[in-house]
C-alpha cells in the first residue's frame, strides 16, 4: 500500500466514509492515520528535539524504519494485514503500519510474560487466526479474507470480537485478546496515532507544567472537534 | 510543637543508615560505584547470596552489607543505566517486564508480566505506579478478626519502625493519613492534576475521603536526585530517578558497603549436603553455568520465580523440592482484583500528565458486616497512557471505527482503579509446567481463581468508583477488571505445617535458607505490597544481623 496516493490533497478527495464522524477536521499539520483527528494543527513530531536521544530514536524509528515482514508468509501478511486494517478501520493512507510492527516483535519473539495453558505460543496464534479468518471468509462465499468485501470482514471480525465463533484447538476470546493486544500496542505506539488524539508524547526531559483541567501545555494544541463517544457510537450503530 | 516541628523539617531529613540518595551522580542517573564493585570468588564462601535485586533482595543486601556481611546478589535481569536503557515510552519499555515464558490457567487465568513482574535490577518496582501504602494492622489478623485466611506470626507492631524507615529512604510523599494506624510522611503531598482534583470533589459529595499519596516520589530533590517532572511515565521506568526504586534507593549505598551485585545471572538450583543446610546457588549467566558458595542463601525471585526455583531444587532429601515437604510451596499465590472505572469529563483531563499514583482512600479497607463480604478496598487514580486506555477500550467491546473514536476522546476521560483484597487459596497455585526455558529450567505456571467473597468484593469496589465519577461529574463511564500486584505463594507461618517459613523468613525445613520477598506474605490487605515488602526485609536484615556469621569461621547464623 505504500506507493498509494490517498494521502495528497489532490488524489485523496473527501471519499465515501459514511462511519467516519461527519465534521471531523483534516489533520492540517504533520500526518495522522488516515489523515483526519482531532487535533489538526497538532504535530508531535514537531517536539522530537525536546525529547531525550534514546526515546527520539525509538519513536522516530515506528516512522523512518519500517521492517519488512519476515515472520508471516505472503497469504498470512495479506490475510492478517486485512484483519488489522479492519480492527483499527484503517480504511485508506496513510495507514500505521501495523502488521510490520507486529511481526517484527514476533520475530524478535519480543514476546508477553505468559501464555495460556490452553493456547499455542504468540506467534503460532497469529498464524492460525490467519488460516481461519480465512476459511471463516470461504464459508461466506468469498476467495479469502483478503479478498472479501468490507461488509464480509466486518461480521467476520464482529463475530471473532463477540467471542462468537468456533474454532477447534483454538479458544477464539484468548485469541481474540492476545492478537488485539499487539494490535493495539502497535497503532497507539505511533506518533500519527498520538496526533489523532491529542497526546502528549514523551516529555523527558521537559516534563509537564499545566496539569489542571481543561489546561494545556505552551506546545500542545487545542481540539477542535469533541463528541462523547459512548451516545455517538450507539447513535450511529457502530456497535 | 512536635507536630510543628517534624512539619518544619518535612523533606530535609537524611534517612540514618542509607546513603544512596547521596552517593547517585547529579547529572547521569546509572548507579555510580559498579566499576569499584565488589567482586567475590565463585569458590569462596559468601555469608550470603541473594537470589533477585528487587525490593526485598536490594535491601536486604543493602541492610546487610553495611553490617560487614560478605553478600553476592544474583539478579537475572540487567543493571540498569536509566539514561541508556529505558525510554520515555509505553512500548519502548517492554523490556522492563519479566516476559520468559509462563503459563497460566485456573478458572481466572492472571496475565504476568507486565504490571506484575520486573526483571533487572531494581526488580519491579523500576515500573510500579509509585504508590507506598502501609499494610493495616488489622491485616496481620484477619483469621482473628475476620475469620478468613490466615494469621501472620508477626503484627504490624515488628513492622512499624521499618515502614517508617524505608519511607524516609525512598522518601515517601504524602497528607497525614488517617486509616489504618495513623501516620505522617516525610514528604509533604505532590500537587495533584485535574482529573485526580475532580474525583475528590466527588468522593467528598458521597462522604467518601481521598488523601493524596502516599507515593514513592520525593517531593523536591532528594539527596542528588532531581525533582519529579510530572511526565506521567511512572509505569516505563523514571528516568528521571525522582521516583524511587530499589535500583536507586539501596543498590547504591550496598555497592558502597561491600555487596556485589552480579546481573545477567539467572538462579537455577540452590544447591544443599547431605545434612540438609544449603551450600550455595547454581546460577547461568552468558549460557555458561556457575556456582557460588555461601554460608546462607535468601530466595527473593517474587511470587512466581521463588515457588519455581524452590520447586525445581530437588534432591533425595527434597525429592518434591526445596521446603516443600508439606506440599505447600507455590500455595496461596494471591493477586488483588484492580477494577478500573474510567468517566468521562466535559472539559479535558489529559490524564497522561502527572504521576498515575496521585490520590488513595483507604476508608473501605476492613470488613463491614452491611456489604457482606470479608475484607474490603482500597481506592486509588490510575492514570492509563494511550496503550493503556485502548485495552480499555477494547475490553468494553469496541473495534474498528467505534475503537478509534472512543480513543480520539483519550483527553477527555480520567480513571480511578480499586484495589481488592482477594483471600489466598490452596488451589491457587505455582508449580512447574512441562516447557523448559532455554535453559533447560521448566517454567512456572500459574493456576488462578477466585472465590465468592473475591467476586462481591470486586463487584462493590466497582460500584464505588461508578458512584464517585457520577458525583464528579462525568458523562459516561467505562468499567474493566483487571489484577494487580502479586504475593504469597512461601506463606510465613506460626507452625511449620502450616506454611514455608517461619516469622524470621527461614524456611521451616532448611536452616540456612530464608525467603525475602512478597512470597512470604500470608495475606495482602488492599495496599501495595512493595513498601510492606521493603519492610519485612529491612526487619529480617536487622534480626539476622544482630547474630551475624561467627566468627570461628563456622558460618552459622541464629535467628533469636
Amino acid at each position: 500500500m505504500s506507493e498509494s496516493v490517498g494521502h495528497l490533497p489532490h488524489h485523496g478527495g473527501p471519499g465515501p466514509h459514511e462511519d467516519r464522524r461527519p465534521g471531523l477536521p483534516r489533520q492540517r499539520r504533520g500526518t495522522s492515520p488516515q489523515g483526519f483527528g482531532r487535533y489538526p494543527d497538532f504535530d508531535i513530531l514537531e517536539q522530537a528535539d525536546h525529547w531525550d536521544p534514546v526515546t527520539r530514536r525509538v519513536v522516530l524509528d515506528r516512522v523512518e524504519r519500517v521492517p519488512p515482514i519476515r515472520l508471516f508468509d505472503e497469504r498470512e501478511a495479506a490475510t492478517l494485514g486485512a484483519f488489522c486494517d479492519t480492527v483499527l478501520a484503517q480504511d485508506r493512507e496513510p495507514r500505521i503500519p501495523v502488521l510490520a510492527m507486529v511481526d517484527a516483535k514476533l520475530h524478535a519473539r519480543r514476546l508477553d510474560g505468559y501464555r495460556h495453558a490452553d493456547m499455542p505460543s504468540d506467534p503460532q496464534t497469529w498464524r492460525q487466526v490467519a488460516r481461519r479468518l480465512d476459511e471463516e471468509a470461504v464459508r461466506l462465499r468469498a476467495d479469502d479474507f483478503a479478498a472479501a468485501s468490507q461488509g464480509i470482514r466486518d461480521t467476520i471480525v464482529g463475530r471473532f470480537a463477540a467471542g462468537e465463533l468456533e474454532w477447534e484447538g483454538l479458544p477464539v476470546e484468548k485469541a481474540w485478546s492476545v492478537v488485539m493486544r499487539m494490535v493495539l500496542s502497535a497503532f497507539y505506539s505511533h506518533p500519527w496515532a498520538w496526533n489523532e488524539i491529542g497526546f502528549g508524547g514523551p516529555a523527558y526531559p521537559r516534563g509537564f507544567a499545566r496539569l489542571d483541567a481543561g489546561e494545556r501545555e505552551h506546545w500542545e494544541r487545542p481540539a477542535e472537534f469533541e463528541v462523547d463517544p459512548v451516545a455517538d457510537v450507539k447513535e450511529r450503530g457502530l456497535e | 510543637m512536635s507536630t510543628g516541628l517534624a512539619t518544619l523539617l518535612r523533606g530535609s531529613r537524611r534517612p540514618p543508615a542509607n546513603d544512596s540518595a547521596f552517593l547517585l551522580d547529579r547529572h547521569r542517573r546509572a548507579v555510580p560505584g559498579r566499576e569499584t564493585m565488589a567482586r567475590y570468588p565463585e569458590r569462596d564462601e559468601v555469608d550470603m547470596v541473594i537470589v533477585g535485586c528487587g525490593a526485598g533482595g536490594a535491601t536486604l543486601a543493602q541492610r546487610l552489607g553495611r553490617r560487614g556481611w560478605r553478600v553476592v546478589v544474583l539478579e537475572a535481569g540487567p543493571f540498569w543505566d536509566p539514561d541508556e536503557d529505558w525510554v520515555s515510552d509505553e512500548a519502548g519499555s517492554h523490556k522492563l517486564f519479566w516476559n520468559e515464558p509462563r503459563v497460566i490457567g485456573g478458572t481466572d487465568p492472571v496475565e504476568l508480566g507486565k504490571n506484575n513482574s520486573g526483571r533487572g535490577v531494581g526488580g519491579s518496582m523500576v515500573h510500579f505506579a509509585g504508590f507506598v501504602p502501609r499494610f493495616h494492622p488489622s491485616d496481620f489478623e484477619v483469621r482473628t478478626r475476620d475469620g478468613v485466611a490466615a494469621d501472620w506470626p508477626i503484627s504490624y507492631s515488628d513492622l512499624k519502625r521499618h515502614y517508617e524507615l524505608v519511607e524516609r529512604e525512598l522518601p515517601a510523599a504524602g497528607e497525614h493519613w488517617p486509616w489504618g494506624d495513623p501516620h505522617g510522611y516525610p514528604h509533604a503531598p505532590h500537587p495533584v492534576g485535574g482529573g485526580a482534583l475532580r474525583a475528590m470533589e466527588g468522593a467528598r459529595e458521597l462522604g467518601i475521603e481521598f488523601k493524596v499519596g502516599p507515593v514513592a516520589i520525593a517531593n523536591g530533590s532528594f539527596g542528588n536526585r532531581p525533582h519529579c517532572i510530572y511526565r506521567g511515565l511512572c509505569l516505563q521506568g523514571c528516568k528521571v530517578n525522582a521516583k524511587g526504586s530499589p535500583l536507586v534507593t539501596h543498590v547504591p549505598d550496598a555497592l558502597a558497603h561491600g555487596v556485589e551485585v552480579r546481573d545477567g545471572a539467572m538462579a537455577t538450583r540452590i544447591e544443599i549436603d547431605e545434612a540438609g543446610r544449603c551450600t550455595g546457588v547454581t546460577y547461568r549467566s552468558d549460557d555458561v553455568e556457575h556456582h557460588q558458595r555461601a554460608a546462607t542463601v535468601a530466595v527473593a525471585g517474587y511470587s512466581i520465580e521463588t515457588p519455581r526455583l524452590l520447586l525445581h531444587s530437588t534432591s533425595g532429601r527434597f525429592p518434591r523440592g526445596l521446603a516443600n515437604g508439606s506440599d505447600l510451596v507455590g500455595r496461596g499465590v494471591m493477586v488483588q482484583g484492580a477494577p478500573q472505572v474510567a468517566g468521562r469529563f466535559p472539559e479535558e483531563m489529559r490524564m497522561y500528565k502527572a504521576p498515575p499514583p496521585e490520590i488513595c482512600c483507604e476508608q473501605f479497607y476492613e470488613t463491614d458486616p452491611d456489604r457482606g463480604f470479608a475484607r474490603g478496598f482500597s481506592l486509588q487514580t490510575v492514570g492509563p497512557l494511550p496503550i493503556a486506555w485502548a485495552e480499555h477500550v477494547l475490553a468494553d467491546g469496541h473495534w474498528g471505527q467505534a475503537l478509534r473514536e472512543y480513543m480520539r476522546d483519550y483527553n477527555h476521560w480520567y480513571t480511578l482503579g480499586a484495589l481488592s483484597e482477594l483471600l489466598p487459596l490452596p488451589g491457587n497455585r505455582v508449580t512447574l509446567a512441562d516447557e523448559v526455558d532455554a535453559n533447560g529450567m521448566p517454567v512456572a505456571r500459574m493456576d488462578y481463581g477466585q472465590c465468592d467473597n473475591d467476586r462481591a468484593n470486586i463487584a462493590c469496589a466497582k460500584q464505588r468508583l461508578h458512584d464517585i465519577l457520577a458525583a464528579a461529574g462525568a458523562q459516561d463511564v467505562l468499567t474493566i477488571d483487571r489484577y494487580a500486584h502479586l504475593v504469597g505463594g512461601c506463606a510465613m507461618s506460626a507452625a511449620p505445617e502450616s506454611g514455608v517459613v517461619d516469622a524470621d523468613h527461614r524456611c521451616w525445613e532448611v536452616p540456612n535458607l530464608f525467603i525475602a520477598d512478597g512470597s512470604v506474605m500470608p495475606t495482602q490487605g488492599s495496599a501495595n505490597p512493595a513498601l510492606t515488602i521493603m519492610a519485612l526485609a529491612s526487619r529480617l536484615a536487622e534480626r539476622l544481623g544482630d547474630k551475624r556469621v561467627g566468627a570461628d569461621g563456622r558460618r552459622r547464623v541464629e535467628v533469636g
